[in-house]
């Protein structure tokens, strides 16, 4: 039962870790140009086509 | 095309608690996109990137390098450096890295963008993103 119940907290996990990886992607700042303050809890970077 | 004003008002309604990154994704079909993100570099060399931004936006698509040279007058810009930058390329090495980024992604759309990793294709209202920001809020307590 134990073993069960270890057997699917990991598949679970496993599937949890996978969808994060999925819908998650991690963009580099660099020295793009920047407002706001560095530490803000918020990052919003945005792809811009000015035309 | 890019989202304006629902950033803006996104940095009004949440003071201290967003920072903005841009990254030029110029359409390479569009004749003006990728001068224009080249002026809006030049003006970040002056200290006025913001304003060139936001005059960029709100003329689209008037961008042809003429109207570009006459933005960058109405914001006291030194013109000839201006010129000199958007003629020769000078930021084509920043553009060029960029657009390299948004293709390591898979990324075919503008505006795209991400919210601390969390992506939005395309222009969406206010509410939109007020939602996602106010839960990423919750969840980290801020």
């Amino acid at each position: 039962m134990i073993r069960k119940i270890i057997l699917l907290t990991a598949l679970l996990l496993l599937f949890a870790t996978a969808q994060a990886a999925e819908t998650s992607t991690s963009i580099p700042i660099g020295d793009s140009p920047t407002l706001g303050p560095e530490d803000a809890p918020i990052t919003i970077i945005e792809f811009i086509d000015f035309q | 095309m890019a989202a304006g004003p629902t950033v803006k008002q996104l940095l009004a309604t949440y003071p201290g608690k967003i920072r903005i990154v841009i990254k030029n994704y110029p359409y390479k079909y569009r004749d003006f996109a990728r001068i224009a993100a080249e002026a809006s570099l030049a003006a970040r060399e002056q200290g006025k990137y913001w304003e060139m931004h936001d005059i960029l936006l709100s003329r689209s698509p008037k961008l042809d390098r003429a109207s570009l040279i006459a933005y960058a007058e109405e914001l006291g810009l030194n013109v000839k450096d201006f010129t000199e930058a958007i003629d020769s390329g000078r930021h084509a090495a920043e553009i060029d890295r960029d657009i390299k980024l948004a293709e390591s992604v898979d990324l075919y759309n503008t505006p795209t963008f991400y919210i601390n990793d969390r992506q939005v294709i395309g222009e969406r209202p206010f509410a939109y993103f007020k939602k996602i920001i106010d839960q990423i809020l919750h969840q980290t307590g801020g």
